[in-house]
């Protein structure tokens, strides 16, 4: 595993599940946990909209009970996405990544605005069909090699068959919302920032290490 | 360290400098001097400077510092022969940085700037991600690993081209006026980085210079191997003017024409690691 | 922000900065924490300095909204 992300740095074991860092992955936790504080310590941005017809605009203002929320949801995503980051377990991995993906879901359905919602709805349904192809993935492995863990897998005893690594990227792919969402314009019809921040980089971040894991194992 | 550092920000954006004038040029225009972007960052951080009354305020800032970060960072790993997916994850990061300039002022230009940046993750990631059809041949994706192995084997961009045209794309996709450059487009103002003015924007043209150093850096090391320092100097000018006449010559597509045709070569690209990976 | 805690800001950025690069010259820290003093330090320093030198602060206004 040293040539992948580069030689690990530190061991954290709980029995056999183990966390680890690699250069690769303190940096994607490093940037979740950054980013994380900025959600926490900022105030939501007032977007500015454009009253058609006229010279008019104003300034959308996000009320305090779904700040809160939102700011949860985010806070929660941030987590879920720094746990998704180090774990080295494959089914810990799937759990973080739904979670994750759960946490985005109700990052955007907390506005309220039926536009947004109906966003929300629809990415809602692709994360739970998303789940379904990356736990039976996870399944997949824990029957062909009688074990989860990454460090054993990167040893090459066991082969991990191509579909389950397959279906892991498609599970994947189906919890990650933004860059196959961000093209619904609907999602950012409310006040985003900071919040949706969370959604683009937690997608991202666990595009990257399932790259990384579907390479290790 | 620090000297690397600065001569990597001064010399990447000398490097936008020359693209800017190449492409003038191209278009018989007499363009701007090669050091204008190096002014250009001198201009903006002694420009008046404060956070827009809409803003998110802790992140309007915190993105420029995390921008500069990230490539700082990018450019040690690179000096100290580390993992290429470390590049990629910087690479990626480096969206996140777009997506918040332009989500966190509160103004619709940087808004959708930043949702452009999000959507053309969509395929600039799995273009980037081909490039690990190097790990093929080097079993490593260590760069001081891959440059071994080129002293040995000869240069990769002889071994593999289709993987060094991935990451020619990814290149082309990260300069600007380039067809696939949709997040800074006019019709958006300036983009995601609309509403970064004065000391912001300053330390997202040093940004820029780190960026564009540490990919066409990468791009050398990867596919041509080492090379005495002043070569690959004159190597990354050779790519620069490559992809200047690229993009002088492309109009820039519509968001969803640039998000289509970097899906298909990087289906394309898929494809190919996989018929290398039958073959190996 | 005060030009007085822009220098402030900018002097903290470079002292640990200065001091990194001794100290890993010296062999006394190792690489890895010479590059995270560097990689925290060098924005820090980089924004400091801008803010400390430029023109003047102005007041908070709404976005660009078209010519």
């Amino acid at each position: 595993m040293n040539e992948i992300g580069g030689a690990p740095l530190f061991f954290l074991e709980f029995g056999d599940i183990v966390i680890y860092f690699t250069p690769f992955t303190l940096t994607l936790f490093l940037l979740a946990l950054v980013f994380s504080v900025f959600v926490l310590v900022s105030r939501p941005e007032r977007q500015i909209d454009i009253a058609f017809g006229g010279d008019a605009y104003y300034a959308k203002e996000i009320s305090l009970s779904e700040l809160r929320f939102r700011r949860f949801m985010s806070i929660a995503c941030g987590l879920a996405c720094m746990g998704a980051m180090v774990t080295g377990d494959v089914f810990d991995f799937t759990l973080f990544v739904s979670l994750v993906g759960i946490c985005n879901v109700g990052i955007v359905a907390a506005v309220r605005s039926r536009h947004v919602q109906n966003a929300a709805y629809q990415y809602g349904l692709v994360a739970l069909a998303g789940t379904v192809p990356m736990f039976a993935a996870a399944a997949m492995v824990a029957a062909t090699t009688g074990t989860l863990s990454m460090l054993e897998l990167a040893k090459g005893t066991a082969t991990v068959p191509v579909a389950a690594r397959a279906l892991l990227v498609l599970g994947v792919m189906g919890e990650g919302m933004a860059p196959f969402y961000a093209a619904k314009a609907e999602m950012f019809r409310a006040p985003g920032a900071p919040y949706v921040i969370m959604c683009s980089l937690s997608s991202l971040l666990i595009f990257l290490r399932v790259a990384e894991v579907i390479l290790l194992i | 360290m620090i000297a690397e550092l600065l001569f990597a920000t001064f010399f990447g954006l000398l490097l936008l400098g020359i693209h800017r004038k190449v492409i003038a040029r191209i278009q018989r225009r007499p363009g701007p001097p090669v050091w204008q972007e190096i002014l250009h960052m001198l201009k903006f951080s002694f420009k008046t400077t404060w956070v827009p009354a809409t803003a998110s305020a802790a992140l309007f800032v915190g993105v420029v510092l995390v921008a500069i970060g990230i490539w700082t960072a990018a450019l040690l790993v690179i000096l100290s022969g580390g993992s290429l997916l470390v590049i990629f994850a910087i690479y990626m990061l480096h969206k996140i940085v777009e997506h918040g300039f332009g989500l966190s002022s509160g103004s619709p230009y940087g808004k959708f700037g930043g949702v452009r940046s999000v959507i053309s993750a969509a395929s600039e990631i799995p273009l980037f991600v081909t490039v690990a059809a190097i790990a093929i041949f080097t079993k490593s994706l260590m760069i001081s690993d891959i440059v071994a192995y080129q002293e040995v084997h000869g240069p990769l961009l002889a071994t593999i081209p289709l993987a060094a045209v991935a990451m020619y794309v990814v290149l082309l996709s990260k300069m600007p006026f380039g067809p696939f450059s949709i997040v800074e487009s006019k019709e958006l103002v300036s983009g995601y980085k609309t509403e970064h003015f004065g000391v912001w924007r300053a330390g997202l043209e040093v940004c820029n210079g780190l960026k564009t150093y540490v990919l066409l850096m990468t791009f050398i090391l990867v596919f041509i191997g080492s090379l005495p320092f002043w070569m690959i100097l004159v190597a990354m000018i050779l790519v620069t003017v490559s992809l200047s006449f690229v993009c002088a010559l492309s109009p820039m597509l519509s968001p969803y024409d640039s998000v289509t045709i970097q899906t298909l070569i990087a289906g394309l690209m898929v494809a190919y690691v996989a018929l290398l990976g039958v073959m190996s | 922000m005060k030009k007085k805690y822009a220098l402030a800001l900018m002097l903290g950025a470079a002292v640990p900065g200065a001091g990194a690069i001794v100290l890993n010259h010296l062999g006394i820290i190792p690489f890895w924490a010479y590059a995270a003093v560097l990689i925290a330090g060098f924005p820090l320093f980089l924004l400091g300095l801008g803010l400390f030198w430029m023109a003047r602060e102005g007041k908070a206004d709404v976005p660009f909204l078209g010519y």
